[in-house]
Order: C-alpha cells, then structure tokens, then sequence
C-alpha cells in the first residue's frame, strides 16, 4: 500500500543576503495512514521548515527540490490552487504561538467561516454553524464561544481554537508545529489530551513537530531525529528511546532532565549547531560528536538500514570503501 | 465611547485657544493693519484715525482679545475689515468647495496609497514593489504648486481637454443649492450638464492634491501591510486555504488599517495646507483662497476665522478617526 505521505530527498534552501542557508538537506520519510510520527530536533535543525514546506507555506526565499507525495500525488509539482484546496482539507496545520496565530479583529465564527468557505463556497451558514460549534465542542470550548474575538480567550484556549480549525474538515493529516512550546506546563498537558483524544477518536496521522522528547513519546509512534538539515535517524519510537544508534540522538535523550537522577548537574551536548550557510564537510554532527573519526570529518555518512531504522552515521555499515551516498550526490 | 468622544470634544476646545490666541497675538506683531491695507499709505491720518476706532483698533489689544473671544462664543467670528460681513457667513459660503475638493482628493491618495501601496508590499523587492516606490518618492518631491501648474500646462493649454479654474463655467451652477457641495446638489436637482461640468472642473485640483498626499498613503501602506503579512495569522489563514485575495485585502490590509488611520488623520492638516495651494493655483473658491486675500488685505477677524475654522476641521476629524478605529479593531476599548 501507498503511504500517505512521502517525503523524498528533500532539500531546501533559504536565499538570503549573506548566502545560502541549506535548510535541510536530502531527508526522505514517509507517513503511513494513521501513523503519528515526530520530526525532532534542536531548534534550527530545520524541523519546522520540512513541516512548513509540505503545505508550501515557506517564505518566497526558499527553494525546494525533492518531491513530496501527498497520497501519490507530487504537492511541489501542483498548481497553487490546488495546493490551497488542500490545505485545510486534506492537510491541516497547527502552530507554535497561538497569541498570534488568529487574525486579532476577526470573530473565532469568521475563522470557521473562512476555512468552510474556501472549501464550499456554496454551503449555507446553518450548516457552517453546525460545523463550527461541533468543531469548537470537540475541544472542550462552548459553542458560544463563536461570537468571541480572539483577544477574549486564553492562550490555552486560542491553541484548542486552532485545533478546533485543523480538524473542522476531517483532514487526513494534521501537521502540529510545536503546538505546546509557548504554553504552560498545565495548558501543555491539556493540549496533548486533545491531541490524543483526536488520534483515538478520528483517523488522522499527525506529524508532530517538536523540541520536547517526552511530548514525542506519548503521542507518536514513529520518530525522525534531524540534525542540522540532515535527518539523523528514523525509526520506531521504543526502540530509538530504547537503544539510540546515532550518536546525536543518544546525547539528546541523554540531555532530557530527569528528577529522579542522581547527578545535579544538567546534561546537555557540548558545541552548538553549526552554521548552516556553510555547514561542516561530510557528516554535519562530526565538531560534537565524541565518536569522530576521520572520515565523518570528509565524506557524508550514507543512511543505511539498522533493526529495522534508518541512521546515517558512519559507525554504522558504512564501510570506509562504501563510498559517498547516492542519493545526496543526485540532489545536490 | 460616549464619555471618550465627549472628552476629545472638551479637549479639542483649550487646543483651538490656544491656536487663537497665537494667531490674534502673532496677526498684530506682524507689521500692516487692515486700514493702512485698505487706505494705502497716503491717507490722511484723521481718516485713519476715524476707520481704526470704528474698526475697534484703538482699544487696548486686551480689550479687543475679548471682544474677539466674545465673538467667537456668539458664533459670527467677527466681522470683516474688508466686507463688512460676519466672517462666520463668509466661511460657511466657502467651506462647500473646499470640502468638496478634500473629499475628491483623499478618495484619490487613499485609492493610489491603498492599490499600490498593497501591491507593493506584496511583491516585496520585485518590480511592481520598486515602482511603488519611487513613485512616492518622487511625487513626495514635487511642490503642490508646482504639480498644479505643470497639469493646467498639459490638460489645459496644450491638451485643452479640462477647464483650469473655477468650480464651474458660467452658468453651470446648481439650480438650488442644499448642501453647497456642487456634485450633491447638482444630483439632487437631475441637472446632469451641470454635474458633468462640475466633475471636469473637479478633476485636474484633486488630482493635484490627491496624488501629491498619495505618496504618503502609499508608503504607510506598504510597510504597515508588509509588517501584517508577515504576521503568524496570514500564515495560518493561508494553512486553512484561503483564498490569496482574502488573506491580503481581509487579514493583511484590514489590519494594516488601524495605524494608517491614525496617521492620515494627522495628515489631515497637511491635506488642508495642501488644499491652500491647489485652491489659489486653480482660483478655487473655497477658505483656502479666502485665508490668502484676506492675508493680502491684513482682514485680522477673516484670516482668525479660517484658521480657527481649519483648526476645527483637523480638531473633528481626528475624532472620526477615532471613532473609525474602535469600530476597526474590536481590541479598541474607550
């Protein structure tokens, strides 16, 4: 069977006046029909730009190559109207500040108005009332609510609103970009209830964009780790929380405070993310990784398959003779 | 709402006296007097003498201060040196014009500034975004005056297709007259070659003063439109998949507006020093062309009276816009 989403070598630069920020560089990951998969990552890693790009929502300096396959079709290669029917629709999108994310003088009802709207233009405002208040209640807010602006609700409530829009249309995917991030520890649990009760409740797969890896845990089943552009390691979420094979993941778990530990000292990895308008020759992670060897140093690692993962790590397979991966030299 | 309106009106009065009391002081520092304007310097003393206290002059200048606040608290501003009318009379005949002509120009500069300038922050950097550009540079360079002269030279005298002074040509005035405002009333009484003559004359001086505020508008526009598209709920808005138009006009542009509304309120006062120059370079006859005759005439309650009166108008407006913002932005609470 097809996969639902298909992410295929996909590479995406920022133009800006300094040079070329290389983004992210050749990942490839698929979603299948109901699968919840998490991109993590330390900010700048080029998570979100991989999110935003599959709804074609990145800024007019970023060019894209590589495909993504939205229920086989290319989303890159589709006209723009096309693309906005499918936004909101089939895929819908969720953000990391939802102070910001309603438009401030329009009524949360316009908002469910406008989404229903661009999709049917002919549909009747009972029935786009019923939607909306149904949509509304389905994340614990009052359909009464509807007659709010969006400055008389709580940032706990206007992310639920956000929600509430994401799923109005039963779309089969629902992109969340850091969705708890600049909420509270209290408003944070009560937007991964939502969440979870939405993926019991409707068949929806979720990718869900995060920094938080205990967030990761209980809502997905399947992770891509990114480093810097490149994606790290994919896999099953036990058994990458289980036995790490990439050396970046390894230290990221490692770096999660945990209460119950013994040592005081906060973990965390030494060094920082390179810079990505001239990023390190071969493997992007070899200026923090404790395992460097000379060939990281010169040679992109190739991604190859462990247990059943995906890892791209030269401490892996990848024999010193193996040569440059293939798939990056095709792209770039 | 009701107490706040109510308080900018109490403020605006302290604000029009002071503006007063600086114009009647600065009127009678400055060197002329309305009777050596109307005599000529010839004129044999007793005669100036006799004008001078029938106009009031030889009181002391405190006492005239009062009569003149006194004049302005009955409501007819004085009288003319130069007419013998009360200036409140004269004004409310003129004003029509020049509100007619402000009304053409701001439709004109608020339709360039929000086209362009919309368009032009919505291709940032490309072509149509440069030509917005240097197009309010370069208009915002051009003297009102100037900009009137060049078109009454082109559309005038060379083209001769639109009149270049005047509200109307002989004759061609509304029948009855309801509200002064010549296009109004012109409509009001189905006199359609009088309306036409009317909106031919209109033409070329809110032209001049529309597109010489525009440049203003234009540049607000775009960067206050350019900072709301970048803003996280354009993005969201098109992640819901609306239409492009609806994310511009309906989220960008609509909340763009709250801050160029305040701005072109405080424009406004330009627009009437704008619309000062346009009316004495087309021979318009609104209080743009009375304040500078009766400057030339040192006519001390007329050229009190017009400027009180602008101050008015500014004082006013700044209340709309007020009122507009609230009724824009529901965050807006007076």
């Amino acid at each position: 069977m097809m996969a639902l989403l298909e992410i295929k070598n996909l590479s995406i630069d920022y133009l800006t006046r300094n040079g070329t920020v290389k983004a992210v560089d050749d990942i490839s990951f698929s979603v299948e029909a109901r699968d919840s998969i998490g991109l993590v990552g330390e900010s700048g890693c080029g998570k979100s730009t991989t999110g935003t790009a599959i709804l074609g929502l990145l800024p007019p300096n970023a060019r894209v190559s590589g495909s993504i396959l939205f229920k086989g079709r290319d989303l890159l290669k589709i006209s723009n109207e096309e693309l906005r029917k499918v936004r909101g629709k089939d895929i819908s999108m969720i953000f990391q500040d939802p102070m910001t994310s309603l438009d401030p003088i329009m009524r949360i009802r316009d908002h469910f108005f406008e989404l229903l709207r661009a999709h049917y233009p002919k549909m009747d405002e009972n029935e786009m009332k019923k939607i909306s208040s149904e949509a509304l209640k389905s994340v614990g807010i009052e359909p009464s609510r509807l007659n709010n602006y969006p400055f008389e609700f709580s940032g706990g409530m206007r992310q639920r609103t956000m929600i509430a829009l994401a799923i109005a249309l039963q779309p089969s995917m629902l992109i969340a970009d850091e969705p708890t991030t600049s909420l509270d520890v209290v408003i944070q649990e009560q937007i991964l209830e939502v969440l979870r009760d939405l993926k019991k409740t409707k068949n929806m797969s979720m990718v869900l964009i995060t920094h938080d890896l205990g967030v990761v845990a209980e809502l997905v089943n399947k992770v891509v780790v990114m480093y810097a552009g490149h994606l790290a390691e994919s896999g099953d979420v036990y058994s990458i929380y289980e036995k790490p094979l990439h050396p970046y993941t390894k230290a990221l778990l490692e770096s999660i405070p945990n209460v119950k530990l013994e040592d005081r000292e906060l973990r965390y990895i030494p060094g920082s993310l390179p810079d990505l308008k001239n990023p390190p020759k071969g493997c992007r992670y070899w200026p923090r990784c404790p395992y460097v060897k000379d060939i990281c140093k010169r040679e992109t690692p190739p991604t190859v398959e462990v247990d059943g993962r995906k890892v791209k790590c030269w401490l892996y397979g990848g024999e010193i003779n193996a040569g440059i991966d293939k798939t990056s030299s095709a792209v770039s | 709402m009701k107490t706040y309106i109510l308080t900018r009106i109490l403020l605006a009065i302290p604000m029009i006296l002071i503006i007063l009391t600086i114009i009647f002081f600065v009127l009678r520092i400055l060197p002329g007097n309305p009777v050596m304007a109307l005599l000529g310097p010839k004129a044999p003393p007793e005669v100036v003498k006799a004008m001078e206290h029938q106009m009031g002059l030889d009181k002391p200048i405190i006492v005239q201060y009062g009569d003149y606040l006194g004049s302005i608290l009955k409501g007819d501003f004085g009288v003319s040196a130069y007419t013998g009318v009360t200036v409140i009379q004269e004004l409310m005949q003129k004003f029509p014009a020049t509100l007619e002509l402000t009304i053409f120009a701001m439709t004109i500069a608020v339709f360039i500034g929000i086209f362009f300038g919309t368009y032009g922050a919505y291709h940032f950097g490309r072509t149509l975004d440069i030509a917005a550009r240097v197009y309010s540079i370069f208009v915002y360079s051009f003297p009102v005056f100037w900009f009137g002269i060049m078109l009454q030279l082109i559309f005038g005298v060379w083209l001769h297709w639109l009149p270049v002074s005047g509200r109307s040509s002989p004759f061609m005035i509304p029948n009855h007259i309801y509200t002064g405002l010549y296009v109004i009333d012109s409509i009001l009484n189905l006199e359609w070659p009088v309306l036409v003559d009317t909106l031919y004359h209109l033409i070329l001086p809110s032209v001049t003063l529309g597109v010489v505020i525009s440049s203003i508008f234009v540049r607000m526009v775009r960067s206050n439109v350019i900072l709301s598209l970048s803003s996280q709920y354009v993005v969201a808005a098109r992640a819901r998949g609306a239409k492009e138009k609806k994310v511009i006009f309906k989220h960008a542009l609509k909340n763009a507006m709250a801050p160029i509304l305040t701005i072109m309120g405080l424009e406004f006062a330009l627009l009437l020093g704008g619309a000062v120059l346009t009316e004495v370079t087309f021979s318009w006859p609104g209080i743009g062309s009375y304040l500078v005759t009766r400057i030339t005439y040192r006519d001390f309650p007329a050229i009190q009276g017009a400027i009180v009166f602008f101050a008015m108008f500014v004082a006013i407006v700044s209340i709309l816009v007020d009122i507009a913002n609230a009724w824009l932005d529901p965050r807006v609470r007076y």
